[in-house]
């Protein structure tokens, strides 16, 4: 018997009725299966998952069954629903309600009304599977995003679910935390049996262990798979979602092979590898020489240095930088290590006390706030909800300038006109951005900061802000953004900077910095390093590919 | 340091504080105040170090400056000290207003020291039992408030990094108290949901307790009892008795002194016994 | 009966009048303690009203970011007598009802001094913030207030000056060691009079200012998810 069977669910939001959310949706998950759902925003993955609890199923119209054990949903009651499926949701910080770990964690059986026995013996032991034994009696104000959304995990587990369904957990999160997170979640799967259903944007930490991958397309399920197959069907169809599947996967179909797809980059290596029994020919992709041709420099940071309070430790240490007009600047580095507080600082949040920040060769200092952030310098914020202030996107940007044609030009640019109705917090979080993005833009910023801009987005929105990106830079405008995101800084930026331990390090061409780096580059970058040197992206991995394979033939 | 008396269950720390504080608002005998007092500080001191020393400090001018206003509200008494604007400004009515700022005191000095002892998850898990609904809304105010101080740093960077707020402090301070209504309010969805998806409201909640009772919190309970209980009757007796105006009479101080004083020294007590304590074990090895 | 109603009936005519029977019976300055039991026992019938009720969560929650708002705005702004703690409280019970004003009130005052340090004056707090919240809920949900920005500024700026305010003016006269007599009552009132005035101008200006595009989010939350519709009533 399947542990929880969609028979022809079809399921329409109320706003909009003659659009179906869920189309004839049918899906059997058995036990202890590992399911991982797959889809752009939009698709239909959240009103999904959602319908498979009854206290969190949207208001709408519903037609279809759902058989949890082969009993029909309905018919389970509540209690039996709150322990059995688990639901971890996207943002980490929402979710916790009280203001203890402990409490947190004991919030699911103070619920149930476990006697204190019971609820002492479980808090207990999923504070030491979890590892949170040490953090047990903190504020949760004081933990970092990874350790929230492991708690909100382990305080659902701690209702030992038989079910655990987790709607994107780790897009508010950094690479090394969401991985951490998905080896948990994997561990669970493994050793407790628990079935897991799981949407995720990185998908190459799941395709590996994942059972069975489903494809999700405007409300209908389009193909539904094993991971090691699912590739060659998107590829097929030459669907969007192809471009969100793992760097080997992409590489494998790209090159036009057959066989078994590598899931990852072990798998790949090998399978070039078989590929090229000897050398290839081809090995490298031409890498123009560094031009010395003197650029003009947009932003200049001299021996930055910086703390928060006079006793506490320097975040900034000596920064030094100069990043050329019309550039895309990327900073790359691991959490916390200082790169928000220079964007911060050269915006003026944070005040340096010592070294200089230059704003197209001129002092920071000397600019007035009228002249800085009136066409010279603007930042996106992290989290683009703190740019949000009134009750429709349009009433924002008017915030910003009264002149219509200005505001036309910008959400044409940003590509939101269809959205300037909406209340800023209808919007999905790709959304979101964009219209933070539009706000900033109004400004009419010759230098842009980018704080984390492809934070909690999946593939297509990124594609979309990188053609946004570009148009900016066509306009001159100059970009410096911080990132985790190695792909993207890979794919599109000028220039990357390697900030560790309160200092820029390295910078260099996106080729050449990837290129060199064994551990921090691109999936595709360590796939091919034993064969093609400075590949780091897909489309380079194949062109080399391809180029080879004509040279041999 | 680590305080002892904090590390009992929460229950004996709120009855004593019941004790201290009630006792110390009636009592109006200058022993019993200036037990009362001593106590009162030196736990302060012991538990908030130069920080208590200040708030101390800036105590002290308020209460003093109070008991000397007092004899102008006050005009009973018979020793005349002097007459301003007509009125006899008397002596006895100085010193009762010096009792009764004693009182304000040892009020000051013993809530000093609560709000040491008794954090905001102890109060709830203290109640948590009773009040279920009220004490679970006090843990979300408690969780939310870093919270929303944060995204309110948030918000105000994010404006100022565009320019906004040199327009005016109190508008551009509306305007972000107004992101962050709709920020907060939005994001809750997500929580009510949560707290939805884990079960509440399905069946009567229990909450959990992780402070429990062990026998050394039921005899430190018995001893506060039996202490409270021989300070009261001593004060039924009329040991603590002491009248002002018109003219000062004061109960001779007794026994029930004693019991308020080891009552009142019972978080020093503790503290000192663990001192002694460690000091033994560390020989011992 | 709802169980809520009779205890706030066994409180208001049996447990109060008592209190205050003994309280007079006790020597010396026992009003200290009678007057704070009977804040206590005034603020039982609310809690335990809102405990009968078993909140939803989502209730709950608005409830709580309410708060939560209320004592950052409290804690958080360095200029004293000038926050905009109260015209929140009085916006809750505006867009939530008089019961929800009262809970955001009293849990405001209550949870903030977690963070300025409880006192004597706790109860008498959570009892004037209540109050505040309880009276804009009560005269909204009856139609006598207007929403619109001026009218909530002219009963902000009043309402603060005349009952939130002496309110906790009272605290102070019951709390402060001058007595009763005629003399110290008013000088305890004229001494709270400039906090009062510049707290009631503080609560008129964000009345006038930000009371149409707070309560059209609050509004928006109570449409989109259906909260306290069927609560609202106290």
């Amino acid at each position: 018997m399947a542990h929880i069977k969609i028979q022809n669910l079809i399921f329409s939001y109320p706003t909009s009725m003659d659009k179906k959310a869920l189309d004839d949706v049918c899906i059997s998950i058995e036990q202890g299966e590992y399911v991982v759902l797959c889809g752009k925003s939009g698709s239909g993955k959240t009103t999904l998952l959602r319908q498979l609890k009854t206290v969190l199923a949207p208001h709408g119209k519903k037609s279809g069954e759902i058989f949890f054990s082969g009993v029909p949903l309905e018919q389970v009651s509540q209690l039996e629903q709150s322990a059995k499926i688990g639901y971890v949701m996207q943002n980490p910080d929402d979710q916790i309600v009280t203001d203890k770990v402990w409490h947190e964690l004991a919030f699911g059986l103070e619920s149930l009304g476990c006697d204190q026995k019971v609820m002492r013996a479980r808090v207990a032991e999923m504070a030491c599977y979890f590892g949170i034994a040490d953090w047990f009696h903190k504020d949760v104000s004081t933990l970092s995003g990874g350790q929230k959304q492991l708690l909100n995990l382990a305080s659902i587990m701690a209702m030992q679910p038989e079910v655990l369904i987790l709607d994107e957990p780790t897009s508010q999160l950094d690479p090394i935390a969401a991985s951490d997170f998905l080896n948990t979640v994997r561990k669970i799967n493994t050793e407790l049996g628990t079935t897991v259903i799981i949407t995720e944007h990185r998908l190459e930490d799941i395709f590996p262990y994942a059972d069975r991958a489903i494809i999700m397309d405007g409300g209908k399920v389009i193909a539904n798979d094993s991971p090691r197959s699912i590739g060659r069907l998107l590829y097929l169809e030459n669907n969007d979602m192809f471009t969100a599947m793992p760097t080997p996967v992409q590489v494998f179909y790209g090159t036009k092979s057959s066989g078994d797809c590598p899931l990852t980059v072990r798998e790949g290596r090998r399978w070039l590898s078989r590929s090229f029994p000897e050398a290839p020919a081809i090995n490298q992709i031409p890498c123009a020489p560094a031009s010395d041709k003197q650029q003009d420099i947009a932003l200049s940071l001299k021996e930055l240095w910086f703390r928060y309070e006079k006793d506490s430790p320097d975040i900034l240490r000596c920064v030094n930088a100069e990043v050329p007009k019309g550039s895309l600047y990327a900073i790359v580095g691991s959490n916390g290590v200082g790169k928000s507080t220079t964007l911060k600082a050269i915006c003026g949040i944070c005040r340096p006390y010592r070294g200089k920040v230059k704003i197209f060769g001129k002092a920071i200092e000397k600019y007035k706030p009228s002249e800085l952030f009136g066409g010279c310098l603007a930042m996106l914020p992290q989290d683009p909800k703190s740019l949000f202030v009134k009750k429709t996107v349009r009433e924002d940007l008017e915030e910003m300038t009264r002149e219509e044609s200005r505001i036309a030009e910008v959400a044409a640019i940003c590509e939101i006109e269809h959205l300037l109705n909406s209340h800023p917090y209808d919007l999905s979080g790709g959304e979101q951005q964009r219209c933070a993005l539009a706000k900033v833009l109004l400004t009419d910023p010759k230098l842009l900061l980018l704080d984390e801009p492809t934070k909690g987005i999946d593939s297509f929105f990124k594609e979309k802000l990188s053609k946004i990106l570009c148009k900016l830079k066509d306009r001159g405008v100059t970009v410096v953004m911080v990132s985790h995101d190695v792909e993207f800084c890979a794919k599109y930026a000028d220039l990357v900077s390697m900030f560790f331990d309160g200092q820029i390090l390295t910078t260099d061409t996106p080729r050449r910095f990837f290129g060199g780096n064994s551990f921090y580059t691109t999936a595709a970058c360590r796939m091919s390093k034993h064969l093609f040197r400075k590949a780091v992206t897909a489309e380079d991995v194949i062109g080399l590919y391809l180029q080879n394979k004509e040279v041999q033939e | 340091m680590k305080d002892t008396f904090s590390s009992y269950h929460p229950a004996v720390n709120f009855l004593f504080f019941v004790g201290a504080v009630g006792c110390g608002v009636v009592f109006l005998h200058p022993a019993y105040l200036a037990v009362s007092i001593l106590c009162g500080l030196s736990y302060y001191l012991f538990l908030g170090k130069t920080k208590s020393a200040k708030a101390f400090l800036l105590m002290l001018p308020v209460v003093l400056i109070l008991a000397a206003v007092n004899p102008l509200f006050n005009t009973q008494g018979s020793t005349v000290l002097f007459w301003l604007f007509g009125k006899p400004y008397t002596l006895e009515a100085l010193l009762y207003g010096g009792a009764v700022s004693g009182v304000l005191l040892t009020m000051l000095l013993w809530f000093g020291c609560y709000n040491y002892v008794l954090t905001g998850d102890k109060f709830t898990s203290l109640f948590g039992n009773w009040i279920p609904s009220v004490s679970l809304l006090l843990v979300m105010v408690l969780r939310m408030v870093p919270n929303l101080i944060q995204k309110t740093k948030q918000i105000a960077g994010a404006r100022k990094s565009l320019g906004k707020g040199n327009e005016g402090k109190l508008k551009e301070g509306l305007a972000v108290v107004g992101a962050l209504v709709s920020w907060a309010l939005e994001g809750g969805v997500v929580t009510a949901d949560s707290m939805r998806a884990r079960g509440y409201g399905t069946a009567k909640r229990q909450s959990f307790l992780i402070y429990r009772m062990e026998r050394r919190d039921w005899w430190l309970l018995a001893v506060e009892i039996i202490l409270i209980t021989a300070v009261i009757v001593s004060a039924c007796l009329g040991q603590v008795n002491a009248e002002y105006t018109p003219e000062v009479s004061l109960a001779p101080v007794s026994w029930g002194a004693v019991f308020y004083g080891i009552y009142l020294l019972i978080p020093l007590a503790l503290n000192g016994k663990e001192a002694i304590l460690w000091h033994i074990l560390r020989f011992k090895i | 009966m709802k169980k809520s109603t009779s205890v706030s009936l066994l409180v208001f005519f049996l447990l109060i009048p008592a209190t205050l029977f003994l309280g007079t019976k006790l020597p010396g300055r026992s009003y200290y303690i009678t007057s704070t039991l009977i804040i206590l026992q005034m603020l039982l019938p609310f809690f335990l009203a809102f405990e009968g009720r078993k909140p939803q969560a989502r209730e709950l929650v608005v409830i709580a970011v309410m708060c939560g708002i209320s004592i950052v705005s409290r804690v958080a702004i360095p200029i004293p007598h000038f926050k905009p703690t109260f015209a929140m409280i009085m916006l809750s019970g505006i867009a939530f009802g008089p019961e929800a004003g009262f809970m955001v009130g009293a849990v405001t005052a209550f949870g903030s001094n977690f963070f300025v340090g409880q006192g004597a004056y706790t109860p008498w707090q959570m009892m004037a913030y209540g109050a505040g919240g309880l009276l804009s809920g009560f005269l909204s949900q009856k139609g006598w207030l207007s929403r619109k920005p001026i009218y909530l500024a002219i009963f902000g700026f009043l309402s603060v000056l005349l009952w939130v305010g002496p309110l906790l003016d009272l605290c102070s006269l019951f709390l402060m060691p001058i007595g009763f007599s005629k003399k110290a009552i008013i000088a305890v009132f004229a001494s709270g009079l400039p906090a009062n005035l510049m707290q009631a101008g503080c609560t008129a200006a964000v009345m006038l200012l930000v009371s149409r595009p707070l309560l059209e989010r609050l509004d928006r939350i109570k449409l989109k998810y259906g909260m306290l519709e069927n609560h609202d009533k106290l």
